[in-house]
C-alpha cells in the first residue's frame, strides 16, 4: 500500500513509531495507538483503498480506538445498570444500539422485542458471512505488561515490633533510625602501644630485607663472571677475591661483556668463577639465612643460572653502585674480606651504614687512582 | 397465541443462529487483534472473561471502520468522477481526511 506523503508499508509504519519513541516524548498509549493504526491500514487495504494519507490515518485510527472505548463503557453501563459488574452479550447489543442509533438499524424501531433478535447483530453476523478473513498481519504481546512492584516489607516481614500499639503489624516497617537520626561516630579500634611497635618493628625489618637484597644483587652483578674470555691476571685476581667474597672481585675491563649471574643458593652457576661462587655463597650464607624469613624471599632466589650478556657502557664520570664496589675492593685485597666478615656478625642495620659509609668515601679515591 | 407461538419459534431461531454466530466467531479471526480490544475494553471498565464477546466487539468495530472507509470510498470516487481533467486512466484511490466525515 503506498502512502501519499511517504511511501510507507507496515513495517515503515513501525519503524516511524520507533522513531517517534526514540525522540523521548513518549505520549501515554502509543504501543495501542500503533497496532490500531496498523489494523485500520489493513482494513482500508480490504475494502479497496491503494494509498492513505497519513492525517487520514491517523483520523480513522482515532475513530477507531473511540469507538472501541464508547462501546467498552455503554456495555459497562448497561451492566452495572443491571446490577452486574461482568458485561454479557445482551448488554453489549444495547451499547450496539446505542450507537448506532444516530444512523439506523434494521428493527430499530421496534420496541419491546428481545434482544436476540436485534438488528445489530445481524449485520454483524452479514459482514462475517460477506467479508473475508483477515488477520492481523501481526503477533501482539500481551500490554500493558504488569510489572511487580517492590513494596516495602511490612513489620511482620521485619520481624520488628511496631512503635506504639496504634500501628498494626501489616503495615510497611519503618525506616532505620540510622537514617534519620544523627548518632555520633567512635573510633573502635584500641590502640595498642606494644602491638604497633612490634608492627612498626617488622615493616622496617621488611624494608631492610629489600634493600639488602638489591644491593646482593647488583653485588652478584659485579662479581660475576663474564661468558667471553677473560684476561688471566683479572681470572686470577677474582679467584683470589672469590675465595672469601664478592666485593674483591676483578673489575670489568671495558668493552668486555658482562653476564649478570645470579646465584641460587644451592647452584654454582659459571664455570670460570665456581670457585668464586661457592665460596661467596659460603661467605653469603650467614646472611642468606638471616633474611630467609618469609617465603618472598625464597622466590626472589630461584632466579635462571645465565643472562644474555648485557652491554654496558662505561663512563668514568658516572657512578653506578656496581663498578665502584668492584674498584674499591680490588685494591683492598686481603684487608676487605677480613673487614666483611666482620660485618656480617653485627645488625643488619649497622652494616647497611658502614657499607654506604665505606662507598662514599673510599670511590672518590679510587676514582683518582685509576 | 399464535403470535406468542411464531414469537418464541422466532426466538428459538434467533437463540441458534445467535450461539452458531458465537460459536463460528471463535473460527474466524478478526482484523483487529484480541489484545488491543482488550486492553480498551479494560481501559473503559468493561469486564468479560468470555473470548467471544472479545471477538464480538472486535468483528463490530470492524464493520464500524470498514463501512466508514467504504462511504470515503465512495465519496472519493465520485470526486474522481467529476473531474473532467482527467488524463490518466487509472487514478489512484486515496483516503483523505476530509472523506472520513
Amino acid at each position: 500500500m503506498s502512502h501519499g506523503d511517504v511511501k510507507s508499508t507496515r513495517d515503515t509504519i513501525k519503524s516511524e513509531n520507533q522513531q517517534r519513541l526514540s525522540l523521548g516524548r513518549l505520549k501515554a498509549d502509543e504501543f495501542g495507538r500503533a497496532v490500531s493504526k496498523i489494523a485500520v491500514a489493513q482494513i482500508c487495504e480490504s475494502v479497496g483503498f491503494q494509498g492513505f494519507k497519513e492525517s487520514a490515518l491517523e483520523g480513522l485510527t482515532d475513530i477507531l480506538v473511540c469507538y472501541l472505548c464508547d462501546l467498552g463503557r455503554n456495555a459497562s453501563f448497561h451492566a452495572n445498570l443491571a446490577g452486574r459488574t461482568e458485561c454479557n452479550l445482551f448488554d453489549i447489543t444495547r451499547a450496539l444500539e446505542e450507537l448506532e442509533a444516530s444512523h439506523g438499524f434494521p428493527s430499530a424501531s421496534d420496541i419491546g422485542h428481545c434482544l436476540v433478535g436485534s438488528g445489530t447483530v445481524r449485520e454483524i453476523i452479514r459482514f462475517v458471512d460477506s467479508e473475508e478473513e483477515i488477520p492481523f498481519a501481526q503477533p501482539v504481546p500481551k500490554f500493558p505488561i504488569v510489572r511487580n512492584g517492590k513494596l516495602i516489607p511490612s513489620f511482620e516481614h521485619m520481624n520488628e515490633k511496631p512503635p506504639g500499639k496504634h500501628i498494626p503489624t501489616w503495615l510497611p516497617a519503618f525506616p532505620d533510625p540510622h537514617t534519620y537520626i544523627h548518632t555520633p561516630m567512635w573510633n573502635e579500634r584500641a590502640s595498642d602501644p606494644c602491638a604497633d611497635k612490634i608492627e612498626q618493628a617488622r615493616q622496617r625489618r621488611k624494608a631492610e630485607k629489600a634493600l639488602l637484597q638489591l644491593q646482593q644483587r647488583l653485588v652478584c652483578n659485579g662479581s660475576s663472571g663474564t661468558s667471553t674470555s677473560l684476561a688471566t691476571d683479572a681470572e686470577k685476581e677474582k679467584v683470589q677475591g672469590g675465595e672469601s667474597n664478592p666485593f674483591l672481585a676483578a673489575p670489568l675491563q671495558p668493552g668486555e661483556k658482562d653476564v649478570s649471574q645470579v646465584v641460587s643458593p644451592a647452584k654454582p652457576t659459571d664455570e670460570a668463577s665456581k670457585g668464586d661462587h661457592v665460596s661467596m655463597l659460603e661467605a653469603f650464607a650467614p646472611a642468606i639465612e638471616a633474611m630467609k624469613g618469609g617465603p618472598s624471599d625464597g622466590e626472589k632466589l630461584h632466579l635462571p643460572e645465565k643472562r644474555a650478556a648485557v652491554h654496558f657502557k662505561f663512563r668514568a664520570g658516572k657512578k653506578i653502585l656496581g663498578e665502584p664496589l668492584d674498584l674499591s675492593l680490588q685494591k683492598k685485597g686481603e684487608r676487605g674480606t677480613t673487614a666483611f666478615l666482620r660485618i656480617e656478625e653485627r645488625d643488619d642495620k649497622k652494616r647497611r651504614a658502614e657499607f654506604i659509609l665505606r662507598q662514599t668515601t673510599e670511590f672518590p679515591m679510587e676514582l683518582n687512582q685509576s | 397465541m399464535n403470535h406468542n407461538r411464531q414469537s418464541n419459534d422466532g426466538k428459538h431461531d434467533d437463540d441458534s443462529a445467535l450461539s452458531d454466530f458465537l460459536a463460528s466467531l471463535m473460527d474466524y479471526t478478526p482484523t483487529i487483534p484480541d489484545e488491543l480490544v482488550e486492553h480498551y475494553l479494560a481501559k473503559s471498565g468493561f469486564q468479560c472473561p468470555d473470548v467471544r464477546l472479545i471477538r464480538l466487539v472486535a468483528v463490530a468495530t470492524q464493520k464500524f471502520v470498514a463501512e466508514v472507509a467504504n462511504d470515503a470510498l465512495q465519496h472519493c470516487k465520485a470526486r474522481q468522477a467529476a473531474v473532467v481533467k482527467d488524463k490518466r486512466e487509472k487514478q489512484q484511490k486515496v483516503i483523505s481526511i476530509d472523506a472520513c466525515f
